[in-house]
C-alpha cells in the first residue's frame, strides 16, 4: 500500500515538479534509470524470495545510482566514456535480467 | 568466464542474504511491518519514481530541440536557396544590362554584338542540328558515377579519351556546325578538350559520361557530312573495336548555352591606312566596356581561329593595320589570356 503510494509520488513530483537537471548531470540519468531499475529488481526479488530489507534497498538503489553515474563520469574524463558507459549498461542489464527470471520462476513456478 | 559467471550468479545483491542472515535467517520478511521500515521502502520507490520519470520526460525533452535545430537549419536553407535565388536573378538582369550597353556602345552601323555573340559563342542560340552521344563501353564500371580513384583510368581502352572528343568536335565543326557544346558546356574559339587525371575536361570543367555533344546546323547535311568523313569512320571504329558507343540523331531544335567566362572584343582594321597614330584614332571609340566594334564579315572559322597567333592577332590589331590586314579579325579573348589586358583591348578598338 505504502510501496505504491511512494511509486505513485515520486512519478507525480517527476511529472509535475519537472525538476532542471543541470547539464553537467544530463548524461548520466540514462545510467542512473538502468541502476534504479535493477535496484527495483532486486527489491522484488528479494520480497518473493522472504529475504527483503527496506534499508538494503534504499541504500543499494543509492550506490547503484552514484557508483554508475561516477564510472561513466571517469569514463569521461578519460575519454572511454561510451565503452564504460556499454559496460555498465551491460552489467546492469545482465542483472536485471537474472533477476527477472527469478521472480518469473516465483511467480509462475517455471 | 569468471567474470561472466560472476555476473550471472550474484544478481540479486548480496546485503539482502547478509541482512536476512543478521536477523537470523527468518526467511518470511516479505513486506516490512515497522512503520520505519514502510516509510524507508515508501521513500525509496519515490526516488526510484522521480528518477526514471526524470530520466523519461528528459529524453522527451530533448526530441524538441533537436527538431527545433532542424527546423532552424531548414530555415537557413531555404533562405540561402532564396538568396542565391536572386543573386542569380540579379546576375542575368546585369548581363542583359552589359548587353544592352554593349548594343549601344557600339558605333552605328558597326556591327551586331548581338548577332556575333551566338556566332562565336557567347550568346545562347537555338536552332535544328545534330545530337551525338558517346557512351563509354559497358563493363567500364564507370558510368553516371566517375570515381576517380576506383576507376582504371585511360589504360582502360573503352573509356573515351580527350582526343577522340576532340576528334569528333573538329568532325562536327567540319561538317558544318554553327555552334557546338559538349554536356551543356558551349565550345568557343578558345575552348579546350583535355585530360587531366582520370576525366576529360572541358574549359577546366570535368565531365561526367555519358558525353552529350550538341552541334547546331543544317540536320541533315551535318550528319551526312558528319558520317562521310573521318571522324565518322573513328567513331565507327571506336563502336567495333571498344565498344564505345555513338548515337547521332538529327533534331529539330537545340539550345545552346552561352559560355560561360568570356569577354567578347571585336577589331575591326578597317581601310588600309599606312601611317596610323594609335594614340589618336584610339581615344573616342574606346568604350568603357570593352566593347569594339567589328562587322563579322567572313563566317568565323573556329577551326582556324582556335591557334594561339589568331587570338594575339585580334589583339594587335592596330599594329598590323597594313594593307594586307584588311582583314577582319574576330575573336573572343577569354580574360586569362595574356595578350589581352585593358590596354590591348583599347587597341583593338582603335579605329581610323
Amino acid at each position: 500500500m505504502i510501496a505504491v503510494l511512494g511509486l505513485v509520488i515520486g512519478v507525480v513530483v517527476g511529472l509535475f515538479v519537472q525538476p532542471e537537471v543541470p547539464d553537467a548531470v544530463v548524461p548520466y540519468l540514462p545510467i542512473a534509470v538502468v541502476a534504479a531499475l535493477d535496484a527495483v529488481f532486486g527489491a522484488v526479488r528479494a520480497m518473493l524470495d522472504g529475504i527483503f530489507n527496506d534499508k538494503v534497498f534504499v541504500v543499494s538503489f543509492l550506490s547503484n545510482v552514484v557508483v554508475a553515474a561516477l564510472i561513466v563520469f571517469l569514463g569521461d574524463q578519460l575519454g572511454v566514456g561510451s565503452q564504460l558507459s556499454t559496460g555498465v549498461v551491460v552489467v546492469l542489464g545482465i542483472r536485471i535480467f537474472s533477476n527477472a527470471a527469478a521472480i518469473r520462476r516465483h511467480v509462475f513456478r517455471a | 568466464m569468471s567474470l561472466l559467471t560472476n555476473v550471472m550468479d550474484h544478481g540479486l545483491d548480496e546485503g539482502y542474504a547478509e541482512a536476512a542472515a543478521a536477523r537470523g535467517g527468518a526467511r518470511d520478511s516479505r513486506i516490512p511491518r515497522t512503520a520505519r521500515g514502510l516509510l524507508t521502502l515508501g521513500a525509496g520507490l519515490a526516488l526510484v519514481g522521480a528518477v526514471v520519470t526524470v530520466g523519461a520526460v528528459n529524453a522527451r525533452k530533448a526530441e524538441p530541440t533537436l527538431a527545433k535545430e532542424r527546423d532552424a537549419l531548414i530555415h537557413r536553407i531555404n533562405d540561402s536557396n532564396g538568396s542565391a535565388d536572386r543573386l542569380q536573378k540579379q546576375v542575368q538582369d546585369l548581363r542583359r544590362k552589359v548587353d544592352d550597353t554593349q548594343q549601344q556602345a557600339l558605333p552605328s552601323g558597326g556591327g551586331d554584338a548581338a548577332g556575333l555573340a551566338g556566332a562565336v559563342g557567347l550568346g545562347e542560340v537555338t536552332g535544328p542540328g545534330v545530337k551525338l552521344v558517346l557512351e563509354d563501353a559497358a563493363g567500364t564500371g564507370l558510368g553516371g558515377n566517375v570515381d576517380p580513384r576506383a576507376g582504371q583510368g585511360f589504360s582502360n581502352s573503352g573509356r573515351l579519351r580527350d582526343r577522340d572528343l576532340q576528334l569528333v568536335v573538329n568532325g562536327l565543326w567540319g561538317a558544318g556546325a554553327e555552334a557546338v557544346s559538349i554536356n551543356g558546356q558551349r565550345l568557343t574559339a578558345l575552348s579546350a578538350i583535355r585530360a587531366a587525371g582520370e576525366a576529360v575536361l572541358v574549359d577546366n570543367r570535368p565531365l561526367v559520361p555519358p558525353y552529350t555533344v550538341l552541334a547546331i546546323g543544317d540536320g541533315p547535311k551535318v550528319l551526312d557530312a558528319f558520317e562521310g568523313e573521318m571522324a565518322g569512320s573513328y567513331l565507327r571504329l571506336l563502336q567495333e573495336k571498344y565498344g564505345i558507343k555513338s548515337t547521332l540523331s538529327v533534331q529539330k531544335s537545340l539550345t545552346l548555352p552561352a559560355a560561360v567566362g568570356v569577354t567578347l572584343r571585336t577589331a575591326q582594321p578597317a581601310t588600309p591606312e599606312p601611317t596610323p597614330t594609335p594614340t589618336s584614332t584610339a581615344a573616342p571609340t574606346a568604350t568603357p566596356t570593352e566593347a569594339s566594334t567589328a562587322t563579322p564579315g567572313t563566317p568565323i572559322s573556329p577551326s582556324a581561329s582556335v591557334s594561339p597567333s589568331a587570338s594575339a592577332g585580334g589583339g594587335s590589331g592596330s599594329g598590323r593595320r597594313t594593307p594586307s590586314g584588311a582583314a577582319k579579325t574576330t575573336s573572343a579573348h577569354s580574360p586569362t589570356t595574356a595578350s589581352t589586358g585593358p590596354s590591348s583591348a583599347g587597341t583593338g578598338a582603335a579605329r581610323p
